[in-house]
């Protein structure tokens, strides 16, 4: 006999996780692993056990669904269960990870497991996908409020008016908050687009900067300028930047 | 309010006009019923008519501070009395000083001056009579104005607390997880299942018809705000309670409508949904100096990041208690060691 495809239940509320735990109870292939109430026990939960699909929520305590996909490393298939239909994205239904607008049906689960199902089976793609739908997601929130940052077994959520500047580091950023400074796997472009741009410059190709921490711009020499930040940190400024940087601060 | 006659262009043309109007009428009434000669009689009329042009102004004073507000009526009267008799007395005596000094050789004209005094007493008193009572209605004009004013912006302020409330009760955040959770229970429970599907209509038709009341009796407003709370209860069984102290004061005792609600709605947003451990959410009610003091208070996570939006809804209910009872700070809020209260003071 295969193997049953391991599946975990996070939600913060029992009744929603009841239901999908009953449906599921048809499904002999499936064994469920466990339930979590939230994002923290979730991503311990997923490193520890390693399941094979989640039903995920995406509005829970601590973090949200898409933050705890953030941080994890190999993110299994992915169902998500919601009442919030502004993520769901009609196109993504016909492929192979799901999205169930609660309360949903029991044919429409059925859809959400043969898709999944699927997909475990012949598992090329599976990222691709889920990265696309992240992109589309993030694409249409506003901007950050916090920032998800996984530091061996520590989870860490930084408010974005925390974070003192950003620094390019290869294929990840350096994050300078008042609570440290933190590795993130993200691009530069990332943040220059998620964050709101009236608090955060891109003030060179390496740096961006939260205006709330600079001090002063200074003239180094001829059209070469540092921004000094409070705690006297210096940040070179590229010439674009500088334009930026003087008509944020002018206002 | 300041002195409408100097701060209101409008009113003090129409003042000056009217007081050109009675010089005009006072120089033909003595220059053909008394035979004054004209030089004499325009100078009276200018000396007499400037005088009290210029005292009617400052009349407006002794009126704002003899208000019903302030003064039973029988002390009004007396005050009124007291004042129109010095007025007029005054206005006599120094309009009559300024002519005998003009006209000192004109001995027919000081007598006429001398033996008109009494009349122009009277009319002193009459003079005052009019200004006295044209300034009351100016007064009680503009505070009917403003207090059209402020109902208008409290009743705005009502809308946009109801609007905001509506919005965020039928939101899919909150209908469809409620739905979602009577789905669950038809499977595990219908008797439950039903109880809920009752309790959120119940809830629904009392969001929805919304009376337009200012205010409201506080018991009613705690039964609509449990409908809600009660709903929640099913959703997050054991993560939230809910618990009610009302002295007997309070029960009867009238509060502005949909002050309530919004804070039982942050207390589960910022409470509930975002805290691991269980969050008792408390209602107090009881008497303090001269007030009712309310109290909502919740415990949350205080590692929990705030999000952006929070506090609008109590800005609201602070600016509405401010508006109704027309004083400041009855709504203070308090956050510390993870426990979020909210007090309002309802004057009795």
């Amino acid at each position: 006999m295969e193997q049953r495809i391991k599946a975990l239940i996070i939600d913060d509320e029992k009744l929603a996780r009841d239901i999908v735990r009953t449906y599921l109870g048809k499904y002999s292939s499936i064994e469920i692993i466990g339930e979590c109430t939230n994002g923290f026990d979730a991503v311990k939960m997923i490193s520890e056990q390693e399941p094979d699909l989640i039903f995920l929520d995406i509005q829970m305590p601590k973090l949200t669904g898409f933050e705890m996909l953030e941080i994890i490393d190999n993110p299994p298939v992915i169902i998500f269960t919601t009442a919030f239909d502004q993520y769901a994205i009609k196109a993504f239904e016909v492929n192979a990870t799901d999205y169930l607008l609660k309360p949903f049906s029991e044919d429409r689960f059925a859809d959400a497991i043969n898709k999944a199902v699927k997909q475990i089976e012949n598992e090329s793609g599976s990222d691709k996908k889920l990265e696309g739908l992240l992109k589309h997601i993030e694409n249409r929130e506003e901007f950050l409020e916090r920032v998800v940052i996984k530091s061996g077994q520590k989870i860490f959520i930084i408010p974005v008016n925390e974070i003192k500047y950003i620094e390019a580091q290869d294929d990840y950023v350096m994050i300078y908050s008042d609570k440290g400074n933190f590795l993130k796997q993200k691009t530069m472009k990332y943040f220059e687009e998620n964050l709101d741009p009236a608090e955060f410059i891109r003030i060179h190709r390496s740096y961006i900067v939260n205006i709330m921490y600079v001090k002063q711009i200074q003239l180094v020499e001829k059209e070469t300028y540092n921004a000094l930040l409070h705690d006297s940190i210096k940040l070179p400024v590229s010439k674009s930047g500088y334009q930026v940087l003087k008509e944020i601060l002018e206002k | 309010m300041g002195n409408p006659f100097i701060k209101n262009i409008k009113i003090f043309t129409v003042y000056l006009l009217i007081w050109v109007f009675i010089s005009l009428i006072h120089n033909i009434v003595i220059v053909f019923l008394l035979d004054v000669k004209l030089e004499q009689a325009f100078t009276e009329s200018i000396v007499y008519n400037t005088l009290y042009f210029l005292l009617g102004i400052s009349l407006w004073y002794t009126v704002s501070y003899n208000t019903l507000e302030n003064y039973t009526p029988v002390k009004i009267f007396i005050n009124h009395s007291a004042a129109a008799v010095i007025t007029s007395a005054i206005w006599v005596l120094s309009g009559y000083y300024i002519l005998i000094n003009i006209f000192n050789d004109d001995a027919s004209y000081k007598t006429y001056l001398f033996n008109s005094g009494i009349w122009r007493f009277m009319i002193g008193i009459f003079f005052y009579s009019i200004t006295v009572a044209v300034d009351y209605v100016i007064i009680y004009y503009n505070n009917f104005r403003q207090k059209l004013f402020r109902e208008s912006e409290l009743n705005a302020l009502v809308k946009e607390a109801e609007l905001k409330s509506l919005k965020y009760q039928i939101n899919p955040h909150f209908i469809f997880n409620s739905l979602n959770s009577i789905s669950s229970l038809t499977l595990s429970n219908p008797d439950k299942a039903r109880e809920m599907t009752i309790k959120l209509s119940s809830f629904l038709r009392s969001t929805l018809s919304k009376n337009e009341k200012q205010k409201s009796k506080l018991v009613e407003e705690i039964f609509n705000a449990k409908l809600y709370l009660d709903i929640e209860k099913v959703r997050f069984s054991d993560k939230f309670e809910f618990i009610e102290e009302l002295e007997s004061e309070c029960k009867d005792m009238e509060i502005p409508s949909m002050i309530l609600q919004p804070l039982f709605e942050n207390a589960i947003k910022h409470g509930v949904y975002e805290s691991l451990d269980k969050v008792v959410i408390k209602l107090k009610c009881g008497p303090e100096k001269e007030y009712l003091k309310i109290i909502v208070e919740n415990n949350y996570d205080p590692e929990s990041v705030p999000r952006r939006g929070e506090g609008i809804g109590i800005k609201n209910i602070q600016q509405r208690m401010k508006l109704i009872y027309n004083q400041d700070n009855l709504v203070t809020v308090e956050k510390n060691n993870g426990l979020f209260k909210v007090n309002i003071f309802i004057p009795r």
